[in-house]
């Protein structure tokens, strides 16, 4: 890995052009009639590490709104996420924030 | 009769007796021979080893499109290219699991550690998420229908068979997460 400073010359590129616009994606899971409570919760503990309440929180999302962004960040990463959620057998999505597809 | 799977020091257990195991078997057997694809691997050495398989079309059985489900929504364009990269390495994940769960069900008792109850209860999500495609369950209503068909001695169509075993099947997976659940407060 290497490190760089930047030239004199970068000095004028704006803030909009160094926030890339592929930052941040979400990874959306779906509600499906078919997937125990327990089991969704399951998943978002010992996958995504999160604590007992923010699995509960996200998983009752999923079971009442229809729908969960569970997790932000750079498209590589939603897209292995959604890779291991089908491995779950989860139904998972990814998008550019902000698209309510 | 199956016993409710627990959290103990030595794993998770639980029991089946030998037609359940031979209903299972064969269940992961189905599903293992719908997931395995159907075109070999690439002959382009570096597709093969990343997994690329540029031929992959979208499954027209609804239960396997839900095992393969897309990965992008309202965009077929990038949900087929998604697809292309990554199909056939999760074909691989899901068969490896069901491969597993089956070689668990040697004996009446099932010892698992946290890793084989992943695998396991990633296998038995698989069955009941095929099983529901055939049982036609859309919704919570629909799944309610299906967990009415209790008894044995009623099961005179597939379709009722099939909602017996399905409601079996779930009835398992229940129980082995809740023993998880248990064992991941534990570990912490």
């Amino acid at each position: 890995m290497s490190v760089s400073t930047a030239p004199e010359t970068d000095r004028e590129v704006s803030t909009s052009e160094l926030i890339s616009p592929d930052i941040p994606w979400e990874l959306i899971v779906w509600n499906d009639p078919v997937n125990l409570m327990s089991y969704v919760s399951y998943v978002f503990q010992s996958y995504f590490g999160y604590s007992e309440s923010k699995a509960a929180k996200l998983m009752l999302e999923v079971h009442t709104e229809g729908r969960s962004a569970v997790a932000h960040g750079a498209k590589e990463k939603m897209e292995a996420h959604v890779v291991a959620m089908h491995g779950f057998g989860l139904w998972a999505t990814v998008q550019k924030g902000g698209d309510r597809g | 009769m199956a016993k409710a799977f627990s959290a103990g020091r030595r794993g998770i257990t639980g029991f089946l007796e030998g037609p359940e195991r031979d209903l299972i078997r064969k269940l992961f057997a189905d599903i293992i021979t719908m997931l395995e694809p159907e075109t070999p691997a690439s002959s382009d050495p570096l597709a093969a080893l990343i997994g690329l398989d540029m031929d992959v079309r979208v499954p027209t059985d609804p239960a396997l499109l839900r095992l393969l489900p897309d990965a992008v929504k309202n965009d077929d364009d990038s949900a087929l290219e998604f697809r292309q990269l990554t199909e056939r390495s999760l074909r691989e994940t899901k068969i490896g699991a069901l491969r597993a769960a089956s070689l668990g069900l040697e004996s009446d008792k099932l010892v698992l550690d946290p890793e084989q109850a992943k695998l396991w209860s990633m296998a038995l999500n698989d069955v009941r998420l095929v099983l529901a495609e055939r049982l036609a369950i859309r919704d919570e209503g629909d799944a309610e229908r299906v967990h009415l068909v209790q008894d044995w001695g009623e099961a005179d169509d597939v379709e009722s068979y099939l909602s017996l075993v399905y409601n079996f099947v779930s009835w398992l997976q229940e129980s082995l997460v809740q023993a998880m659940l248990v064992a991941l407060q534990r570990g912490k």
